[in-house]
């Protein structure tokens, strides 16, 4: 039988077909053990290095040099909050550091919740779709009208992602995400390198941040209590070190007559009532979670509302005067027997200082600047034996909790004005 | 058999909107559009389902459906004819297609409104290259 010359071209598409499939499995074996190599040579590099933004680099780096993933970011898991950070980004304008996602909010927030890969690559085909079911369902009241749209960190008309839970022994430590303007711009192998190369960088980024945590803590508690320096920490805030300004509540205390006692007595005697004095008033500072800022002989000076934010500065800050006059009270009785005539003062101010580490190398201290605490030594410096003066601007927080009388005016260096000065009569309700 | 060619794929993630077409018990035929046929392996697909509609309820009398699908790449078409398998409401298949959803769904203020019930798994039996022409209805497979 002659050869059909349909049978003959059907056979010469076939072959054809068969040599491209031929040259597409070649084309994704050299792919593939190229991308082996490449990722051996990453996962060298990212566990040769403890620092973090160094961590985060070379993986960012990776993602666009290597593998060809032109925007990419590294978001890390807040350690106190259901919120993921952006800590690093590569491929954008802006560069977006600090934004932040919630758990469960958008593809991102999702991977994190889950702590599963995503891979989309229909973003745009998606929102549209249930924007226009949202808006049917609004329109037959099923629902109320929309909320403003979740804004999410990177390409605003990103159409795919790839995105990648990282975790260490199934803790969630970040989400890393590869995106692209172009729909369906990922594949499964995508899927697979990102996987292994994302393995990896959540254990050296996991490292990593525990090393500057550790570090980190070990700075901090050369300014603060190991308690206040851990709670710092795992809240995850700006480092308290840095300068900033904050509205804080200070205290300011000393001894009425201890200049003429140290002039007068042992030098045994005189650090052993400074250190009863020290120790008790030092309780109380961390019971009302105080930061003491310094020790000036007899006298201290104690700060609410930094380097941790409370909600009610100047009533911790009234509640523990006022339980410091009362335990000097106790402790003068003491003293008296013992022949000594000492006396607490105190004063409480509230406004605006430049907070940071102050000092030099090798004697750095945390401290606040500002005429807060200018008001507050005033105040204290005028303060009879047993009196607890406040200026006027703490009044709306915590008149309710308070007896007070007016003491007069004060002039204050730095302030154009005199102070009112108010004396706490006594709390209300005791704590 | 592996029926679905891995140039299908594209045409299974939900980038050109799809149609599928199914028939009630009476042989009253019913086209939808919907946003994405999911590819779960080379034999079958998924539908995702979140309202009860026509075409979930023609599934339950007849278990048969032809979808429709365009790649976004190449804007060739597909025919799939699928033969209804199972009803999924937890498992892999439908992590994957509920997380997307989620996903979206949070992004527009759809979150808890717009939720994946279940994922239909369907059996692929036979795929064609839709090259321009329209299938006649005659030909859809199904009860008359």
């Amino acid at each position: 039988m002659a050869a059909d010359p349909h049978d003959s071209s059907a056979l010469r598409e076939q072959v054809a077909e068969n040599q491209q499939t031929i040259d597409r499995l070649n084309r994704d074996l050299a792919r593939k053990s190229n991308d082996v190599r490449i990722i051996q040579q990453i996962s060298s590099e990212i566990t040769s290095t403890l620092d973090l933004d160094e961590v985060l680099g070379i993986v960012l780096r990776a993602m666009d040099r290597v593998l060809g993933f032109a925007h990419s970011m590294i978001l890390l898991k807040d350690l106190a909050a259901d919120v993921l950070r952006v800590a690093a980004t590569r491929g954008y304008a802006d560069e977006g550091a600090g934004a932040q996602v919630l758990l469960g909010e958008g593809v991102i927030g999702v991977v994190g919740e889950r702590r599963k890969m995503m891979r989309i690559g229909n973003i745009g085909a998606s929102m549209r779709y249930l924007k226009s079911v949202r808006a049917r369902m609004e329109a037959a009241g099923e629902v109320g009208p929309g909320e403003a749209p979740v804004s999410m960190p990177g390409l605003p008309d990103a159409q795919s992602q790839l995105a990648l839970p990282l975790t260490v022994k199934d803790r969630l430590v970040g989400v890393l995400v590869v995106e692209s303007r172009t729909p369906n711009a990922f594949d499964e192998l995508d899927e697979v390198l990102l996987r292994i190369v994302g393995n990896q960088a959540a254990t050296a980024i996991d490292n990593a941040r525990t090393y500057r945590m550790v570090e980190q803590l070990g700075r901090l508690k050369r300014f603060f209590s190991p308690q206040l320096a851990e709670l710092i920490i795992r809240g995850g805030a700006d480092d308290p070190l840095k300068t900033h300004r904050r509205e804080i509540t200070v205290v300011f205390l000393d001894l009425r007559g201890f200049t003429a006692f140290a002039e007068t007595s042992e030098p045994e005697e005189l650090m052993g009532v400074l250190r009863e004095y020290h120790a008790e008033m030092g309780k109380l500072i961390l019971a009302h979670e105080g930061t003491l800022e310094r020790f000036t002989g007899d006298g201290m000076m104690i700060f609410f509302n930094d380097p941790l934010p409370v909600p009610d500065a100047a009533e911790r800050a009234v509640r523990m005067a006022v339980a410091m006059r009362e335990r000097a009270a106790e402790l003068a009785v003491r003293w008296h027997r013992s022949g000594y005539e000492l006396d607490l003062g105190i004063g409480v101010a509230k406004g605006f200082a430049t907070i940071g580490a102050i000092g030099f190398e090798g004697r750095w201290d945390y401290g606040a600047i500002g005429t807060v605490t200018n008001l507050a030594a005033r105040l204290c410096g005028e303060a009879k034996p047993g009196q607890i003066l406040i200026s006027p601007r703490l009044l709306p927080e915590v008149e309710p909790l308070l007896e007070v009388e007016e003491v007069g005016l004060l002039a204050v260096k730095g302030l154009a004005r005199p102070v009112k000065a108010l004396n706490i009569v006594r709390l209300r309700h005791p704590a | 058999m592996d029926l679905l060619p891995d140039e299908i794929k594209p045409a299974l993630q939900g980038v050109i909107p799809s149609h599928v077409v199914t028939c009630s018990r009476d042989g009253t035929p019913n086209a939808s559009a919907i946003s994405q046929v999911y590819y779960v392996d080379p034999d079958h697909v998924a539908l995702s389902h979140q309202f009860f509609n026509k075409t979930k309820r023609n599934i339950a009398e007849n278990p048969r459906a032809v979808a429709w699908v365009i790649s976004p790449e190449t804007f060739e078409a597909w025919d799939l004819e699928l033969e209804f398998v199972r009803s999924d409401t937890s498992g892999p298949i439908f992590d994957v297609m509920e997380m997307k959803i989620e996903a979206i769904a949070s992004m527009v203020g759809m979150k808890g409104i717009f939720k994946l019930r279940a994922a239909d798994i369907f059996r692929v039996t036979a795929v064609r290259k839709a090259v321009g022409e329209r299938i006649p209805l005659a030909e859809i497979p199904g009860p008359r």
